[in-house]
């Protein structure tokens, strides 16, 4: 793996240190695990009483309102769970653009969120779209430890769904780090990813060059996936209509995540460090 | 061909367009770059794919607008210059006032197709300005500047043609002064200029004229000749082969010679005759042809005028000598009570108009042999010489005042002073005892000059006959003069001097009035030059505008390039600002 992409987990690591992800209520729910659950458990957390029933653990039984009331009642504790992070990062090749700190912010805001969610007790599972999705080496463990991180797959995330499609955990927090630079409907991506999640944060992240135009003048635009060009003369119109279109981009994104009840923020990955409070305001990360 | 372009230099400026073509070419090479999708360009017309075709250079709009602003700047550096019709140099003509310029062929005269070819000029380009010269025998100006045909049209009867001679050097050099060397000359005559190859390129020749036989008189006079007056012609044949035409003399109405004249090619005649002193006017004239004007002179009595002399002498012997020598001149008059000169021993004045000369013959005289020292420009020294001539004079030094005319020595034998009313008063060294003056031809000489000075200062016309364009010298006392012209134009003169010089700037009788009396003068076109027609031609000689001088002819034109460059640049400027530079 490129040592530029291993320096920036680390990084991504060090920053993480600081934040804990932001669990919802409903995510709280997977394996056993050190942190309460919604849902009745093991701990030793009470939570409520109810009848029996058959089945029930007869070690629940509360003994006490039997010999009172003889009346067959079980105590009920708090579930501990481990609550899990899915996160789904975009391999394709514009998320290691040329001249852009994308690849790195990439890397840096993965590991940054596995530290977050490790700081939560959450478990976690890094998926790289690519040929499917595949999972990262090593992705359960500290993220410095990741491998074939890697950026070089020519398929959007819808492709990459249609050839094999991620084994999510249920009631997972699940965040999609991507560019979203894409034709299609967000929204079927959006009901993809949000389908059995707990909640889904979607986190566009965008090269400086991509949030802003080229200076004036003759350009071909190579796209670094498909190798199609196009030639354009740049000047003020064609720049604010380059704006244009990728606020309209995003809002076609955002009105996707709002239907799906997801939350989306916007990075500029040379200012990857300075925007961790926009993953704040979304409810993702929270100060440990 | 116009130069249109005064710095060719400038035009090498022109490498910057393909250079500047150069930089956008480059410049407009399509930058490749990688971008991480192609969603957010596709809202422009996207070119067309490659391949064999050939991809045509798109260019923005502000490429052109340089490359114009380019283009005009060079246009501009180069100096453009055109001729427009407004803007051509002033225009000064030169009209031959010669008579020649009447002869005519084909019924019309040089004048008249060269009037004809002026009006022509104005009509199709007027010049900003003009001046008319007229080279008669010195250049004058005729008029203001005029803009328009109009204009010249009205100054134009003033050139008459009566002149003896046409000075165009000098009228040419006078419009050469005038223009400044910015104007253009226009000659306007009949014959060629002498060197056929016109070095100014500011000069036009146009002659009008054609090679016409003519016989001309080309000399006349009437002078005294005792009792009678002895009359001159001479004509010429200025043809090529001989020619034969009628003369007829006439004096009043009554014939003095009717004749055949035959003359040979390129010859001359000359007629003498006399006729009585009382006959009056005299007219000759010959058959018509080319030239009219000089196929009839008119010839008046010759002035005769005399002298009222006094000689009071006191010394009969010298009395008598004296009064022998005036009668021998014919120019003394019988006396009356108003001597004109009084000739006496003292300095006494007899009349308020009298010359005096005081006659100093003193006893102790001693004679002078020479040598004599002659104020030679004196009227009373003309013809004299004074060879061997022994002058007894007393030997006296010269009075305060009179200024010395024949001295021996620093003895003044003749001297004059002149008086506050314009009087003489000679005083004659000479004592004829011991002299010898008086047995040679300087004494009737000296008094005949004496005479005829004094004679000269009377009132009246000097002579009665004169040629085309000499001046006529009246003697006045003061009193006004009116001059009435052979057409019947009357001038005035209402003060005059003393001496007046009259002009004669057409042919015929001139009737003189000054005070009471009436004097007349006749003025004939005599000029052998003028009346020679077979050196007239028809042709132009010289152009206007040589090719080295076109800069200062035309106008110039960087101001019209400046200025569209001037609104290309801001037409650049505003659509750099706008953003709108590009396809």
């Amino acid at each position: 793996m490129d040592p530029a992409i291993r320096q920036a987990l680390c990084d991504g690591e060090r920053l993480g240190g600081r934040y804990a992800l932001q669990v919802p209520q409903m995510a709280a729910s997977g394996w056993t695990g050190s942190r309460s659950g919604r849902r009745t458990g093991s701990s030793i957390d009470f939570q409520d009483y109810r009848e029996y029933q058959l089945g029930d653990d007869l070690r629940f039984i509360d003994w006490g309102i039997y010999a009172r009331s003889d009346r067959l009642t079980v105590k009920l504790f708090r579930e501990e769970v481990t609550p899990h992070l899915d996160l789904i990062l975009d391999g394709s090749l514009s998320m290691n653009l040329e001249n852009t700190a994308k690849a790195r912010a990439t890397a840096g805001l993965a590991a940054l969120l596995a530290t977050a969610a490790a700081n939560a007790q959450c478990t976690q599972a890094v998926w790289l779209s690519g040929e499917g999705f595949q999972r990262l080496p090593n992705d359960t463990l500290v993220s410095s430890t990741w491998d074939k991180l890697t950026w070089d797959s020519r398929r959007t995330l819808d492709q990459s769904f249609e050839i094999l499609a991620p084994k999510f955990r249920r009631l997972g927090v699940r965040v999609l780090v991507s560019d979203l630079l894409w034709p299609g409907s967000p929204l079927q991506t959006l009901r993809r990813l949000r389908d059995g999640a707990a909640a889904l944060f979607v986190i566009q992240l965008l090269g400086r060059d991509d949030v802003n135009p080229p200076d004036h003048g003759n350009l071909r635009a190579v796209d670094c996936e498909t190798g199609e060009e196009t030639e354009v003369y740049v000047d003020a119109t064609v720049a604010k209509q380059y704006a244009g279109n990728l606020a309209q981009l995003q809002q076609s994104w955002a009105d996707g995540c709002r239907q799906c009840g997801t939350r989306m923020t916007t990075i500029v990955a040379e200012a990857f460090e300075n925007s961790l409070g926009e993953l704040e305001s979304i409810q993702l990360l929270t100060p440990a | 061909m116009i130069p249109f372009l005064t710095y060719p230099l400038a035009l090498m400026a022109l490498a910057s367009l393909p250079a500047l073509a150069a930089i956008y070419i480059l410049r407009n090479r399509f930058r490749r770059r990688q971008v991480s999708s192609l969603v957010l360009w596709s809202f422009h017309v996207q070119s067309k794919p490659g391949g064999a075709k050939i991809h045509r250079l798109q260019l923005p709009l502000l490429f052109f607008l340089e490359l114009l602003g380019l283009l005009l700047l060079v246009v501009a550096a180069a100096g453009p210059h055109w001729q427009l019709p407004q803007s051509t140099r002033p225009l000064i003509v030169v009209l031959d006032d010669s008579f020649s310029m009447r002869a005519v062929c084909d019924n019309l005269s040089a004048q008249a197709r060269a009037a004809e070819f002026l009006e022509k000029l104005f009509r199709r380009q007027p010049p900003p300005s003009t001046r008319f010269i007229l080279a008669g025998t010195q250049p004058r100006l005729l008029g203001a500047s005029v803009q328009s045909w109009p204009e010249a049209a009205q100054l134009l009867p003033q050139w008459k043609c009566w002149s003896p001679g046409a000075a165009i050097d000098s009228a040419i050099t006078l419009a050469a002064e005038l223009g400044k060397q910015q104007a253009n000359i226009l000659v306007l005559t009949n014959h060629k200029p002498a060197d056929e190859k016109i070095s100014n390129p500011r000069l036009e020749w146009h002659a009008f004229g054609s090679p016409l036989d003519n016989l001309a008189i080309v000399n006349a006079s009437r002078t005294a000749f005792g009792d009678q007056d002895r009359c001159l012609l001479e004509i010429a044949n200025y043809s090529g082969e001989a020619r034969t035409t009628k003369l007829l003399v006439q004096a009043g109405s009554n014939d003095v010679q009717r004749s055949i004249i035959s003359i040979g090619a390129h010859g001359q005649q000359r007629l003498i005759f006399n006729i009585p002193a009382a006959a009056p006017v005299l007219r000759a004239s010959l058959d018509p042809d080319a030239l009219a004007e000089d196929n009839e002179v008119q010839l008046l009595q010759p002035v005769r005028k005399r002298v009222r002399v006094q000689v009071a002498l006191t010394n009969a012997a010298l009395n008598s000598l004296v009064n022998r020598t005036l009668e021998a001149t014919g120019l003394r008059a019988a006396l009356s009570d108003n001597p004109e000169l009084v000739i006496r021993e003292s300095d006494t004045i007899i009349s308020s108009n009298s010359w005096s000369l005081r006659w100093l013959s003193s006893t102790g005289a001693i004679a002078y042999v020479g040598p004599f020292i002659l104020d030679r420009s004196h009227p009373l020294a003309e013809g004299i010489t004074l060879e061997g001539v022994v002058w007894a004079a007393a030997a006296l030094t010269n009075a305060p005042g009179e200024v010395p005319i024949l001295l021996a020595g620093n003895t003044p034998l003749l001297s004059a002073r002149e008086d506050a009313l314009g009087r003489r008063h000679l005083t004659l060294n000479f004592n004829p005892g011991l002299s010898t003056l008086q047995n040679t031809p300087d004494w009737p000489i000296l008094f005949w000059n004496l005479l005829q000075w004094r004679a000269a200062e009377s009132p009246g016309l000097k002579e009665s006959n004169a040629r085309l364009g000499t001046e006529v010298n009246l003697k006045t006392t003061g009193e006004p003069v009116t001059v009435i012209m052979p057409d019947g134009t009357t001038t005035v003169f209402p003060k005059t001097g003393g001496d007046l010089a009259l002009e004669t700037p057409m042919p015929g009788l001139y009737s003189v009035v000054a005070g009471p009396s009436t004097n007349r003068f006749a003025v004939n076109p005599l000029a052998a030059d003028e009346s020679d027609l077979s050196r007239c031609a028809t042709g132009l000689w010289g152009v206007w505008g040589e090719e080295t001088e076109r800069r200062l002819e035309e106008t110039s034109a960087v101001w019209m390039f400046g200025l569209a460059a001037l609104a290309i640049l801001v037409a650049h400027l505003y659509l750099l600002a706008a953003g709108k530079g590009g396809r």
